[in-house]
């Protein structure tokens, strides 16, 4: 088991850089997950990490040893590929022996490896077949089973579930879930599905071309994005975004003039903002609610029926639209005018540069952050 | 961004420095391919690179087959030199330029015929048949077919007295008497080129099949709901797209013609009048001993053909760029 | 109007297959005929004399020269494939400074007129004691074999994806272990392409068969056909060259049926070559 620092970790790819100085601690036995759009350099850093591409500068750090010239195989990882990547000319059983025996094991020790990670992963009856004669389920399990009989001390997993259907995808989630409470073995996973980075995390990070947006728990991610692109990252569907401009300031207090008419008090920290500044006025579609007299008024333009719950979006005119979701069943057809109100306490406004203000709890305690990686790297 | 700066005391190198700047994961790879190129690169030196090396050597020397090892610098003699008011060398042989026009109308000529009848072939071989499988190695058979059996078979059915295309001709009425196609220096670079087109239209029909394989076929059906005529789409839309393919074909094909040398050898007997550069150049090294004059001629064939490679090659790169895609 | 159109398609179909086969055929009716029956022409074949045949055979040393031919295409078919497939992958698969001027090297190799080695080659044959020996002769084949193998398999090893290498080296392997364990068994289908591909060229090879040999039991097919005499001077005798001809077709045939679809893979993979 081990720890992983990145310290100011850099890749470029001839002249393009794709990753610009990265610093993040991944605890010992912490599940980790990368997200970002695509391009955004999450898997490049996967890969950095996992010694399949040159680290251009920096340092990597595994278990407290730098390993930024280690081949692969010596950094004491395993890794499951996005396509599986299993050896097609291989049964399941040398698939996953494979390495054992380039690490010249014991027959004997090999055979109880892969019986036992065969076991666990319910495909010891698999164990002769080739992989073109398994399901995806199948062979995922089987690229997994070929990362734990490694026994690794950190996993690497590179958007292992794109390629499964939805019930295959829920449930192999799950038991990735599980392998982490069984094993406790540190994990690095890279994803572009939020949900599967909100249920698998102890932290997320959320990158954007090639920088670290913010790194935090998953409900930290949600409640208080650090800038616009988490917040327009996290949550599904995404945040409502208002451009107004700041109307007063008062101790622990921003006030907004909503292009609507009137004005909204936010029980933020005004450090940044004066009045007259334009900012963004972020509020997620649960924060919105129908109400008798609302700061918007507007014109259901669409429904979307979910059973447990419904989206309803709402012209709230100059052609700009509000996202809202309510429990239940809707109760306003396409065309009704509905007023809107905003739940103060969970909007959050963000600076023409794109942070987020602080809410007022926060500005008491210094969001909780990972610890400094530089006493592990020196 | 967090924690920037915090790890500056790390002692992380931000600028790249020699040792850290490549795993050895990389390493090793990069060490593995040149040992793994290694052989191959020394054969293709020694059997390649050094004859040609040799041979472009031997052009300049008066080096004679009987005796390879005893000869003498003699610069460009072989190629041109003045002597007695006279010119003498390659270049002022008419024979020499005979060769090079006839393997530049062969070429022309064969490659063009190929380029349509392939077309065509390609286009029925693009179409679902029952039996397309089996028509597709019928065509494949004639590539096959080692050159000098071809030769010798077109040989026999070109025979002046007893062949059969004489007889087919004669008893269709196109001819009057029989045709002694070979031995008539204006009827054997058709005949070759007969026997040409016959083995390699295949080659070229396959590559352009594959080409119109790759087709999205999607354009064919919104061309076909839009009604527009099937010639309108393979001038319009079929053409262009397999453009790239038709020309990597037609250059393969070209430089392979210009090198003939078993067909028009066994087809026409070696003779004078219709040998192609490269059988004259084997006249001159083998059969007259010259290894001097062969060798300049040989080279002149490989500059001729490196000129043609680099042409297209050039071309090819302008091409490229203007290509959006 | 949509008969005729078929009617019109079937008939150019018939056509081109008429065009590709006969000249095969009549060579086959031909061998069956032999001395004064060979003076007029015969489009069926009316008995099976098979004395041509014999005569072949009997006339000349034709079975060694088809075993010569066997010998020097399958080393050259296998000392192509084992110094191509390594090559192929340091090609294919690892960016390495220089590779792609080497790449284009080796391609523009594969175009060189053979001609234009011809000297430098007779005089390398020479000194290494080879001339008028079937080493020899692979030797010189591999100019023609080994650039193209390279060319084609390292197409093919680049469409092999990238992640099974990438598990490989997770799990310890090394370069070598790469090649050997996990892309030598999954390249087999192309190295069978590309190997048919390379005996094909190698059993019609003819310029230097011709040139490095001088005795007749030395020479492969395609000279020993080129040169076949018959008891005079002036008469050419073509039953027994079609008898040849027919004997030494048959197998290539045979391989081009079996194996077609991989043939015509490896020629559109590196179009290369005719």
């Amino acid at each position: 088991m081990a720890d992983v620092v990145l310290a100011n970790l850099q890749k470029s790819f001839g002249r393009v850089k794709v990753v610009h100085g990265v610093d993040l601690h991944i605890g010992d036995g912490e599940f980790v997950v990368f997200v970002g759009p695509s391009g955004c350099g999450k898997s490049t850093l996967l890969r950095l990490i996992a010694g399949l591409e040159d680290i251009t500068a920096g340092d990597l750090f595994i278990g407290g040893e730098r390993v930024n010239d280690r081949v692969p195989a010596k950094r004491g990882i395993a890794m499951v590929f996005q396509s599986y990547a299993l050896y097609p000319h291989m049964s399941v059983y040398d698939n996953m022996a494979f390495g054992l025996e380039l690490a010249k094991s014991s027959k004997s020790e090999i055979d109880t490896k892969v019986r036992e990670a065969a076991r666990l992963l319910q495909i010891d009856a698999l164990l002769d077949r080739k992989p073109r004669q398994l399901s995806g389920g199948q062979r995922q399990r089987v690229a997994i089973g070929r990362a734990i009989v490694r026994d690794p001390k950190v996993f690497l997993f590179d958007e292992p579930l794109s390629n499964l259907d939805a019930a295959l995808r829920v449930q192999t989630r799950i038991e990735i879930a599980k392998l982490h409470t069984d094993t406790r073995a540190t994990m690095i996973y890279v994803t572009h599905d939020q949900v599967e980075a909100m249920t698998l995390a102890d932290r997320i990070v959320v990158l954007n071309a090639g920088r670290i947006e913010q790194v935090g728990t998953p409900l930290e991610l949600y409640h208080r994005p650090a800038n616009l692109f988490v917040a327009g990252f996290i949550g599904s569907p995404q945040m409502n975004f208002i451009p107004c401009p700041v109307a007063g300031v008062g101790p622990d207090e921003v006030t907004v003039s909503l292009p609507s008419g009137g004005t909204l008090a936010l029980p933020l920290s005004p450090e940044g903002v004066r009045p007259g500044d334009p900012v963004t006025l972020g509020v997620r579609p649960d924060h919105v609610r129908v109400s008798g007299q609302g700061s918007f008024t507007g014109r259901v333009e669409l429904v979307e029926e979910l059973g447990e719950n419904h989206l309803l979006y709402v012209d709230v005119g100059q052609g700009r639209r509000l996202t809202l979701r309510e429990p239940g069943d809707a109760r306003h057809a396409v065309g009704a005018t509905v007023s809107l109100e905003l739940d103060r306490e969970s909007c959050h406004l963000f600076t023409q540069s794109g942070e987020a203000l602080r809410s007022r709890a926060d500005s008491a305690s210094p969001a909780p952050s990972s610890p400094d990686p530089a006493s592990r790297a020196a | 961004m967090i924690m920037s700066g915090a790890v500056a005391g790390a002692g992380a190198p931000v600028q790249v420095t020699g040792r850290g700047r490549r795993s050895s994961l990389t390493r090793s790879r990069i060490r593995a391919a040149w040992l793994f190129i290694a052989p191959s690169l020394i054969v293709v030196a020694l059997i390649a690179g050094w004859p040609l090396a040799r041979t472009i050597w031997f052009s300049f020397t008066d080096a004679s087959l009987d005796a390879l090892g005893d000869y003498a610098f003699i610069g460009l003699e072989n190629y041109l030199a003045h002597d007695d008011g006279g010119w003498f060398g390659i270049l002022a042989e008419p024979d020499w330029w005979h060769s090079v026009w006839n393997t530049l109308w062969f070429t022309a000529v064969s490659v063009s015929l190929e380029t349509v009848l392939g077309m065509v072939v390609a286009l029925i071989l693009n179409a679902a048949f029952p039996g397309r499988g089996l028509m597709r190695a019928i065509i494949l058979i004639p590539w096959a077919i080692p050159t000098i059996v071809s030769a010798k078979m077109w040989n026999w059915m070109l025979h002046d007295q007893f062949g059969v295309i004489n007889d087919l001709l004669l008893r269709l009425g196109l001819i009057a008497a029989p045709v002694p196609w070979t031995a008539n220096a204006d009827t054997a670079l058709w005949a070759a080129v007969m026997v040409d087109v016959w083995k390699h239209t295949s080659f070229m029909a396959l590559l352009i099949l594959a080409a119109l394989q790759m087709l999205p076929q999607d354009i064919y059906e919104a061309a076909k709901v839009d009604g527009v005529s099937p010639v309108r789409v393979f001038v319009r839309v079929t053409l262009p797209l397999i453009k790239p393919a038709l020309l990597v074909a037609v250059i393969f094909r070209s430089l392979d013609a210009l090198r003939v040398f078993d067909l028009i050898y066994v087809l026409t007997s070696n003779a004078k009048e219709t040998a192609s550069m490269s059988v004259y150049a084997r006249q001159q090294l083998v059969d007259f001993q010259e290894v001097g004059l062969g060798s300049a001629a040989a080279t002149l064939i490989f500059l001729i053909i490196a000129l043609v490679v680099v042409i297209t090659l050039a071309a090819g790169r302008v091409r490229l760029g203007e290509d959006p895609r | 109007m949509k008969r005729l159109a078929r009617a019109g398609f079937w008939l150019l179909v018939i056509a081109i297959a008429l065009f590709a086969l006969f000249p095969f055929y009549y060579a086959v009716v031909s061998s069956f005929r032999s001395g004064s029956d060979l003076f007029t022409i015969a489009y069926r074949p009316e008995r099976f004399d098979l004395s041509n045949y014999v005569a072949v055979f009997e006339r000349q040393p034709f079975g060694r020269n088809i075993l010569n031919s066997v010998l020097v295409s399958g080393s050259v078919v296998a000392l192509s494939l084992g110094l191509g497939i390594t090559a192929a992958y340091a090609f294919g698969r690892i960016a390495f400074r220089g590779r792609s001027l080497l790449l284009m090297t080796i391609l523009a190799v594969s175009m060189f007129p053979q001609v234009a080695v011809l000297a430098g080659m007779f005089e390398l044959i020479r000194a290494f004691g080879l001339y008028n020996t079937l080493p020899g002769l692979i030797l010189a084949n591999l100019m023609l074999t080994l650039p193209f193998t390279v060319w084609v398999l390292t197409t093919f090893m680049r469409e092999l994806p990238k992640e099974i290498e990438e598990a490989a080296f997770v799990d310890g392997a090394t370069p070598w272990i790469v090649v050997r364990r996990v892309f030598l068994p999954l390249m087999a289908p192309a190295a069978v392409t590309t190997g048919l591909l390379a005996f094909i060229v190698s059993w019609n090879e003819f310029l230097f068969a011709l040139t490095f040999t001088l005795t007749n039991e030395r020479r492969t097919v395609p000279p020993a056909i080129a040169l076949m005499s018959g008891s005079t001077a002036y008469e050419l005798p073509w039953g027994t060259i079609m008898a040849g001809s027919v004997v030494v077709t048959i197998p290539i045939i045979a391989l081009v049926l079996v194996f077609q679809r991989k043939i015509v893979a490896g020629l559109t993979a590196g179009a290369v070559k005719g």
